[in-house]
């Protein structure tokens, strides 16, 4: 018979329950609030519903024209890191490389590196190697940061898999590739999927690389966002703010459709 | 015709020697068991000629081709493994036809009408658009038998494949192999560690111990006739005993320690040796002031038979005399044991 859990205990647990109401969903909701503002200033709660705000992002090119290269940056990110990321999920999970323990160490280390030291680093090595800062400098960097991510849902998927498959592929006639191709990757799609939809959010909403890289050509949304906010704080960063919110939301609801929200969280 | 040869194969993995020269021919048509304890190197045997282990010496030949640098898709092969491998994103038609599909054997409809006579064989037709998990254990073991014949390989390998399964399934499913294999005629190497399994299903077995063969025969000489203590005692049901034996003129005394003696038949040897003989060719009758008598320590009832632990001469012996025959604890029992019925064994 379980005891009952003592009461301080539970009050504990509820403050806590309380304290992450608050601090994740309460600035959600205020920044929602503020976008439909009908005032000048970004004040919470908002005076009086309006859509201007907008009206004004959807109309400024400077809102568009930054959300278009987050997007296309977002896609190009996406693409990458999943192929590289899956492509070493899977040659790691096979665990036949001499130094796997050390490949594998190199390749998630990003995720303990501070990123703004990162950031520093590929600015100075763009700069001194290549030149000029462009698209393909934050493709790079922000692949880098992303690629670990793929290769942590990739592996979780894989390691749960039957380890025979593979070789009962092999024993059906596959060769080493038709048996990755047909039965492999098949197995990792959760996996694989899910450090996609990472690395596109990861992309989208990285404000570190991009603020360091950044040139007049190469303005993200999360740097058009940090500018406004910095020269001229209206609600229009709420509305953006308020969208980004929307898409990575629609984004969670594509994926638990397709394939059950338990696999990216997990 | 030989389907399977293997020449002096040999395995180490890190320095350890697991298989030390191990030569076999597996007959056409021939339903074989690999049998031994964990660790005797039966499924790397099995995996070697699967080509999922390269051999470190040897040579394997497979259907008459020498096999033993291709990769396993190049071997006309098929395997049931331990976990059925079935793949989860194909549902059961599919991974049944999947061998075919690799193999790029015939077009896509002729790939689903061999794929449903091989369902229809293990009696899965009706579940052939289902996914691997919505199965039994014993139904996903079909499945995975059905996609290993659905090629008509050279070989048909199975590694412990009803081990996951309840004793009674178990039973069923030895019954079905059985049918099956008279059914396809397909040459099978079928691994496992249960001497009852390997026994009841195959038409030769081969014993090993320690990456060599032990023995190898038919069940029924294996079982009678096993010529090492570790034979006598991994075919299970055995009584060993260490006397000394005695030449005479009508054959062989076995003398034991407490003064004990059994008669064999022949010149059966001279000095000290293990001698065995199975627990059902034991007669006991009531017969307290016999020769060659034992004391009743425990008796345990089985349903048809019931099985005696007896004290022979301070030696435990077990017997399962037939089923008129009762005793009770504590009684003394004469020892009747046909002496073409104990065996000399070596070491």
């Amino acid at each position: 018979m379980v005891e009952a859990v003592p009461s301080p205990i539970r009050a504990a647990a509820g403050l806590y329950l309380a304290a992450i109401l608050l601090f994740v969903l309460g600035p959600l909701i205020v920044v929602c609030g503020v976008s439909f503002t009908a005032g000048d200033y970004v004040t919470f709660p908002p005076q009086g519903l309006s859509l201007r705000w907008y009206e004004a992002i959807l109309s400024s090119s400077s809102y568009t024209g930054a959300a278009l290269i987050s997007l296309k940056l977002a896609v190009a990110v996406m693409v990458g890191a999943t192929i590289i990321g899956a492509s070493a999920a899977i040659v790691l999970h096979r665990g036949r490389l001499p130094a796997t323990s050390a490949i594998s160490a190199l390749f998630l280390a990003p995720l303990v590196l501070p990123t703004i030291i990162f950031a520093l680093g590929l600015l100075t090595f763009w700069s001194a190697t290549i030149g000029q800062t462009s698209l393909w400098a934050l493709w790079v960097g922000h692949t880098v940061v992303a690629v670990p991510y793929v290769i942590r849902t990739t592996l979780a998927v894989l390691s749960t898999s039957d380890k025979y498959l593979e070789e009962a592929a092999r024993t059906m006639g596959a060769g080493p590739w038709r048996a990755i191709r047909h039965v492999v990757v098949p197995q990792a799609m959760p996996g694989i999927a899910a450090g996609a939809f990472f690395a596109f959010n990861i992309s989208f909403d990285e404000a570190i690389l991009s603020l360091f890289l950044r040139s007049p050509e190469i303005t993200t949304l999360p740097i058009q966002i940090y500018t406004q906010l910095e020269f001229s704080p209206d609600p229009s960063i709420a509305a953006v703010s308020t969208l980004m919110i929307a898409l990575t939301i629609l984004l969670i609801f594509v994926i638990d459709r397709v394939l059950g929200i338990q696999t990216v969280a997990g | 015709m030989t389907a399977v040869h293997l020449d002096n194969v040999s395995k180490s993995f890190g320095g350890v020697q697991v298989i030390k020269g191990i030569s076999l021919s597996i007959q056409k048509g021939e339903f074989v068991s690999l049998l031994g304890p964990s660790g005797c190197g039966k499924t790397t045997l099995l995996r070697m000629i699967a080509g999922l282990e390269e051999a470190n010496g040897g040579s394997i030949h497979i259907g008459g081709k020498d096999s033993t640098r291709l990769p396993p898709e190049r071997r006309d092969i098929a395997m049931v493994f331990q976990s059925y491998a079935l793949l989860p994103h194909l549902n059961v038609l599919e991974n049944v036809m999947f061998p075919l599909r690799m193999r790029r054997l015939g077009n896509r409809a002729e790939q689903r009408e061999r794929a449903e006579a091989a369902l229809k064989l293990v009696q899965l037709s009706h579940l052939a658009q289902r996914r691997p998990r919505q199965l039994s254990g014993g139904q996903q073991q079909r499945v995975a038998v059905a996609r290993a014949v659905v090629s008509s390989p050279q070989v048909l390998l199975l590694d412990e494949p009803l081990s996951n399964l309840d004793a009674k399934l178990r039973e069923t499913m030895q019954e079905e192999l059985i049918q099956l294999h008279r059914q396809t005629g397909l040459t099978t190497v079928f691994v496992t560690h249960d001497q009852e399994e390997a026994l009841s299903l195959s038409d030769r077995v081969i014993l090993l111990n320690a990456g060599r063969i032990e023995q190898e025969g038919t069940p029924a000489e294996l079982y009678a006739a096993p010529r090492t203590r570790f034979a006598a005692s991994f075919m299970g049901s055995t009584n060993l005993l260490e006397v000394a034996l005695e030449p005479t003129a009508g054959g062989t005394i076995a003398r034991l320690p407490g003064g004990q003696s059994l008669r064999l038949d022949g010149a059966a040897g001279q000095g000290n040796a293990t001698v065995m003989f199975r627990q059902e060719d034991a007669r006991l009758t009531p017969a307290p002031t016999a020769e060659v008598a034992a004391t009743v320590v425990t008796r345990v009832f089985l349903g048809s038979r019931t099985r005696y632990v007896l004290d022979f001469g301070g030696h435990m012996i077990r017997c399962l005399p037939p089923a008129d025959q009762l005793f009770a604890v504590g009684e003394r029992v004469a020892l009747d044991i046909p002496p073409d019925r104990i065996r000399v064994l070596s070491e």
